[in-house]
């Protein structure tokens, strides 16, 4: 008799990102048909119109590329709570760029500006190794205190600026697929199940787009491929989950948290730089409005990775264009649509033979369908806090694991050993 | 530790330097004369908006009444409000105008402690005691003025309202405003926004927001959008030039505040229908004016129709076709005929 080894089947051979990725579309088309049950039901058009679509991408943009920032940041091991202060000079130095020599020096401006003060954060917790939040939070500070002063040098006297804003920036061009806009809007305005749902979500991506926004967009892969798929990118991770062994295999430390602090304030920057020239058309004082610290929220929540820091954004800016735009009318809508997406996780939860969360969920499904159903809108007063409320709630359901690099927020010492 | 510390004395420090006075205007002796102190709102002189207002009502007093003045304003985070209107009061300043609500607290207690000082706070009815007058404004009967322009120039029937912060001040302008389209036909649909509610101020300083809103308005109907929405007013008359841009011609946005239409960019001049004026400027003025003519003014002075206080701008020339309906339901406010509601 023969010994038979059993050896425990070999896994298929798959790249796990693609099953992400295809987990990811599922759960879009998911909720999309769910979007689209709800605006069937309730009649609150704006839900997948394709103005709510457009504004949504606007408003995600900057708390994203904030988000990005914060990425590079902590993937090289540096906690970057100052990107709502490179946000602020990224604003302020667009603003000043772009009032004399248009929008692109704009751009230019609030990335130079942001990475500027990248550099200072490095400065502080790479080389001096300043505690990285306060080295952050003393940028915050700065920022405001700062741009006021230069403002008050630099704008106010000329044309349209103030000591608490610039002169007026040209926008930056727009842009869209022609034709598409007539046909798309046509078959939106049939209100069909689904049909008009898809025609206003694509009269949304693709009518009247800024440029910038394309390429803001566009970065969120290119920061994928850069951070997982080049030497840069492997080295610049390394460096964030165990710098002591990096050191020793020869990966210059030192240069690459350098260049994820200068990089994430870059972003940040240019996160202020689209306010300045894709909506507001000037610096304006507080015109960040915390957006660096939601985009560090939704970096977290999106578990350190800018699949998830993208769907982060996007949720924050669906849920204030919808209310922005349609107010409380359309946030009601958005009861129910918890309710029924709750009800689904429920189900999945119970397949699953997980019988708290389950409970949890199914509870919560009918507390929020029980709201829905007995009052007739959100109190006014309750509509701005929408967009927090959702986004939190659902990236602590979906983040159900959070990994963030191993040695962020320490401080290294070049030689020493672990 | 040691260079922490330094890096967060150092910001400490820089911060500060944001919060510079406004040159030239700290010097005066109070020779008999009118020595005025007068703290602003966060930003102060330069803001292009409230306090640019006061400081237009100031300057006048000093052109005209002699007076002298120091100009303070406090710093970002406004936490230092109480000692700037004590310094004001140490350095023997009388009267001493607040300009903003959010003076209130701070305001209330100053003034119960010294009594020998007169003050004046803007924007601010909760405040009675025998040494502070109120310097308010019937904002909702200016809102009611454009609310009538607005229904008159709407082919659509349907007409916005975006507020920058849902606070009992903005709420005025909104219920003045529904209350003037309504006069002219009570049919017109009114859509009403808010871009943030206290306490977050940030709708005041958010166009982008503004924009969103005013184009959700649009894009369900609405041809004509009057916002008071402080400096997020400037996306809203964007949204209204990119209407116009798409295609849909009578679209039309109402400014605040100031006669918007002398201080926007080009293309927003084409769209800004009208103007709701607050004239803070002349409040400040006529307050000092009794002031200085031997009048100790306290309780509630406010600013309305009849004073001038508010009133709409005619600049564009877009509402001289409506002109003599506007002059007829300001006429009612100020013979009384109409009373306009100050809630919504």
């Amino acid at each position: 008799m023969t010994a038979v080894i059993e050896r425990p089947a070999a896994p298929p051979v798959r790249a796990p990102w693609r099953d992400r990725v295809r987990r990811a579309a599922i759960w879009a088309a998911l909720v999309f048909v769910t979007l689209a049950v709800v605006r069937q039901v309730t009649g609150a058009n704006a839900l997948t119109s394709a103005g709510t679509v457009n504004d949504a991408i606007g408003l995600a943009v900057p708390i994203g590329l904030a988000a990005l920032g914060g990425l590079f940041s902590e993937r090289a091991g540096v906690v970057n709570i100052g990107l709502e202060g490179m946000m602020i000079f990224g604003t302020w130095f667009a603003g000043w760029a772009g009032y004399q020599w248009g929008p692109w020096a704009a751009v230019l401006g609030g990335i130079a500006g942001g990475a500027l003060f990248g550099l200072v954060h490095a400065l502080a917790t790479v080389t001096f190794g300043v505690d990285h939040i306060i080295s952050g939070v003393a940028i915050n500070i700065i920022a405001v205190g700062a741009t006021r002063y230069l403002s008050s040098r630099f704008f106010l006297g000329r044309e349209d600026g103030g000591v608490n804003q610039s002169p007026s920036v040209p926008l930056i061009g727009r842009v869209g697929v022609p034709g598409a806009g007539g046909p798309l809007g046509t078959l939106e305005g049939k209100h069909w199940f689904l049909v008009s749902d898809l025609a206003g979500l694509l009269r949304g991506l693709f009518t009247d787009v800024s440029l910038l926004t394309i390429l803001a967009v566009l970065l969120v892969p290119a920061a994928f491929w850069l951070l997982w798929r080049t030497g840069f990118g492997l080295r610049l991770r390394s460096v964030g989950e165990s710098p002591v062994a990096a050191e020793s295999l020869g990966v210059p430390v030192y240069t690459m948290k350098y260049a994820g602090v200068v990089i994430s304030g870059a972003l940040a920057g240019l996160g202020g730089a689209f306010l300045v020239t894709v909506y507001d058309g000037k610096f304006l004082e507080n015109q960040t409005g915390g957006r660096g610290f939601i985009g560090l929220a939704a970096m977290i929540f999106g578990n350190w990775r800018p699949g998830g820091l993208a769907a982060g954004s996007a949720l924050f800016g669906y849920t204030d264009s919808l209310r922005l735009r349609e107010g409380s009318a359309a946030v009601h809508a958005l009861l129910l649509f918890a309710a029924i997406l709750l009800a689904i996780l429920a189900i999945r939860a119970g397949v699953t033979r997980r019988w708290i969360p389950a409970g949890a969920l199914a509870v919560a499904a009918v507390g929020f369908g029980v709201v829905f159903a007995v009052t007739d809108q959100v109190p006014a007063v309750l509509t701005p806090l929408v967009p927090y409320a959702v986004t939190l709630v659902v990236l602590a359901l979906a983040a159900k694991r959070l990994r963030m690099p191993a040695a962020d927020g320490l401080r290294y010492r070049k030689g020493e050993t672990g | 530790m040691r260079l922490a510390a330094f890096v967060a004395v150092g910001a400490m420090a820089l911060a500060a330097c944001g919060n510079t006075e406004d040159p030239g205007s700290a010097t005066s002796s109070s020779k008999g004369g009118l020595a005025v102190g007068l703290a602003y709102d966060i930003g102060g002189r330069g803001d292009k908006s409230f306090n640019d207002s006061a400081a237009n009502g100031l300057d006048k007093a000093k052109k005209e009444l002699g007076a002298t003045a120091e100009e303070v304003s406090p710093n970002q985070a406004g936490t230092d409000r109480a000692d700037k209107l004590k310094g004001l009061v140490d350095s023997k300043k009388n009267p001493v105008i607040a300009v903003g609500f959010k003076y209130a607290d701070d305001l209330k207690k100053v003034a119960a402690a010294n009594l020998g000082t007169n003050f004046a706070i803007v924007d601010d009815g909760s405040i009675q005691a025998p040494n502070v007058a109120n310097i308010l404004f019937a904002e909702e009967q200016g809102s009611y003025l454009v609310g009538v322009a607005a229904a008159l120039k709407s082919k659509a029937k349907h007409v916005g309202f975006v507020g920058g912060v849902q606070s009992p001040l903005i709420q005025k302008f909104q219920a003045g405003f529904q209350a003037g389209v309504k006069s002219v036909d009570p049919a017109i649909k009114v859509d009403v926004q808010y871009l943030t509610a206290p306490p977050d101020f940030g709708g005041f300083a958010a166009p982008a927001k503004g924009k969103v809103a005013a184009k959700g308005m649009i894009d369900s109907g609405a041809d004509v959008v009057y916002h008071a929405a402080g400096g997020s007013g400037s996306g809203v008359f964007d949204a209204v030039v990119e209407a116009r841009a798409a295609g849909k011609a009578g679209t039309w946005a109402i400014g605040v505040d100031q006669d918007q239409y002398l201080t926007a960019n080009d293309s927003q001049k084409k769209v800004i229908l009208t103007s709701m004026i607050k004239r803070v400027d002349v409040g400040v003025f006529d307050f000092l004016k009794k002031f200085k003519d031997g009048e100790k003014p306290s309780g509630p002075q406010v600013n309305d129709l009849k004073s001038g206080g508010v009133d709409y701008a005619t600049s564009g020339g877009y509402v001289d076709d409506i002109k003599d309906k506007i002059e007829a339901a300001k006429k009612d406010i100020i013979d009384g005929k109409v009373t306009v509601p100050a809630k919504p």
